[in-house]
């Protein structure tokens, strides 16, 4: 038994569809530590949205799905868990904020129900005034200065930012010990997804929550993770803390991920070799403060 | 001085929906001469894709006026004014016919403007496939089979294809992958020297704006607040609004973050 918020441990997952089998990922293993904010980083298809579903056992009932591996989350295998169980983990101990907020909430009701949906997740009879003290407090939190209009607004009626603020408060309402963001802000405008990431941090931080945060984008990533796992075609290639992997990325992939990003010090486009061979190059670890089982 | 490909003029758009009006484009001017890479860069609702569509002909302006070529460009655009302005978007997905094979999305083109001779065309295809770093093969895959980096590369062929003069790249690579994306902005840029071809490169990303283009503009709810060489603009951002644009943007080295920290640090300085 690890301390850990989450353990990851060997995670291999296969797809069944009508032209055979995809295998997805080939054995990922990861760990997220009470209270540390964690990265993982990968281009599209490279199966860092389907580990996060996976944590959340969204994929544990789906029939076409074959997965092998332990996911622990606080020292509990998933796999021990009856459907029930896991579903009672989320949106109470384990929270979610997706990458579009205006496709993830529910445009027919308003902020105030869905706040209390989420509240009846771990108080049952939690009626509209509780929801409204609760909610209130935390979309302040969040700097919505009028939360009274938000609460009792639609969806479409606020701006994107403000939705996904929403979004935040509503993943905490319940006091989560992990949160997990799946891409967040980059539905949004520079200015707006740099004071969400601000906001976030400092919400997971005040509310010693963990977060298991999944991105494309590195400079995102940089700015928000103390640790980073960088996954490519469905395996973790180089883990470590991230000012260290950004200082002195080792493997070829992380590599020319990183060379690949325009700079704004810099004119001209850097140029990417072609090799994805050397892509498949045994994981990088770097050294201090990784923990592992 | 020859006169800039493209000026425009005092332009502006107002959108009216019963009693709500919105000045999506106020009173822009600027000019982007042959050859050149001009970046127009801005937040959503800026109205930078409303410039692109006025400059493309699917949108009339309310008031104000574009010229090309020295020429003022009328509302019913002439069959060679289409040829000449050409388009790639953000998602090739959607703007490549699905049903329609490569090849035949590319010799389309060439049909409709009667490029080369017919006999010629399908190995103008093949040409141009080869131009943007796809293999002839290519030509009897659809849209589908490709990937995401393949497709733009085939929609800059097609915008290539009837030999244009001035392509409006509308976040050409935002949906790519940024190895991809790399991949991709190089392609233009050659593309551009050795063609001699003129880009509006619209994007809300400041690196890449860095990257490839001659001049920047920015614009803030349809009103261009600074304009100047890329060098300029990065080196000394005059506009509030562009040096928070900047100080927003993520980074990936030391270096940038130095620059961002002290754009941030002035602002404070600056403020009430």
């Amino acid at each position: 038994m690890t301390g850990n918020t989450l353990d990851i441990r060997d995670l291999r997952l296969s797809f069944r569809n009508h032209g055979g089998t995809t295998e997805v990922l080939h054995g990922v293993s990861l760990s997220i530590a009470a209270e540390e904010r964690v990265a993982l980083v990968g281009e599209s298809g490279s199966g860092k949205s389907v580990t996060a579903r996976a944590v959340l056992g969204l994929l544990q009932s789906q029939r076409n799905a074959r997965m092998s591996g332990q996911i622990l989350f606080e020292g509990q295998d998933l796999a021990s868990l009856s459907g029930t169980e896991r579903r009672r983990l989320r949106g109470t101990r384990m929270s979610m904020i997706f990458q579009d907020p205006v496709s993830s909430l529910n445009p027919l009701f308003r902020i105030e129900d869905q706040f209390r949906e989420v509240l009846r997740r771990s108080d049952r009879r939690a009626g509209l005034r509780r929801t409204r003290e609760v909610a209130g407090k935390l979309l302040r939190d969040v700097s919505i200065d009028d939360p009274d209009r938000v609460l009792s607004s639609f969806p479409f009626q606020l701006s994107g930012g403000m939705n996904q603020r929403v979004m935040i408060a509503m993943a905490l309402v319940n006091e989560p010990s992990l949160l997990i963001a799946d891409e967040p802000g980059t539905a949004l405008d520079v200015t707006v997804q740099d004071q969400t990431l601000k906001l976030m941090r400092k919400l997971a931080d005040d509310r010693r929550a963990a977060v298991f945060f999944i991105s494309h984008n590195l400079g995102v990533v940089r700015e928000f993770s103390n640790r980073l796992y960088v996954i490519y075609r469905g395996r973790i290639v180089e883990s470590g803390p991230t000012g260290s992997i950004f200082r002195n990325p080792r493997h070829p992939y992380t590599r020319a991920l990183l060379a690949a990003v325009p700079r704004i010090t810099r004119a001209g486009i850097p140029d990417i070799e072609d090799s994805p061979e050397a892509f498949s190059a045994p994981c990088e670890v770097h050294g201090s403060k990784v923990t592992t089982a | 001085m020859t006169p800039a490909l493209l000026q425009i003029r005092r332009l502006s758009k107002t959108f009216r929906t019963g009693r709500l009006e919105v000045h999506a484009v106020r009173d822009v001017s600027l000019d982007v001469a042959a050859g050149e890479c001009m970046a127009v860069v801005g937040e959503s609702g800026s109205g930078k894709s409303t410039i692109a569509n006025m400059i493309l002909g699917i949108l009339r302006p309310s008031s104000g006026s574009v010229h090309f070529d020295g020429n003022p460009l009328p509302a019913r655009r002439t069959l060679s004014h289409r040829r000449r302005i050409q388009l790639v978007q953000q998602n090739p997905l959607s703007s490549l016919n699905p049903n329609r094979t490569v090849g035949a999305s590319l010799r389309l083109a060439l049909d409709v403007h009667a490029i080369d001779h017919r006999s010629r065309r399908d190995f103008r295809v093949a040409q141009l496939l080869e131009e943007v770093g796809l293999s002839p093969e290519m030509a009897s895959r659809s849209p589908a089979a490709l990937s995401g980096g393949q497709r733009q590369r085939v929609a800059i062929a097609r915008a290539r294809a009837c030999r244009s003069d001035l392509i409006v790249l509308d976040e050409p690579t935002s949906a790519l992958d940024v190895i991809v994306q790399a991949r991709i902005l190089r392609l233009l840029n050659g593309l551009r020297s050795s063609q001699g071809l003129t880009y509006v490169f619209i994007t809300h990303d400041l690196a890449v704006v860095r990257a490839v283009a001659d001049r920047v503009a920015v614009l803030k709810r349809g009103a261009l607040v600074e304009i100047g060489t890329t060098d300029q603009v990065f080196s000394g951002p005059a506009h509030p609004y562009t040096r928070q644009l900047i100080a927003a943007s993520p980074v990936v080295t030391a270096e940038e973050e130095a620059v961002r920290r002290k754009l941030r640090e002035d602002e404070f300085n600056d403020g009430p």
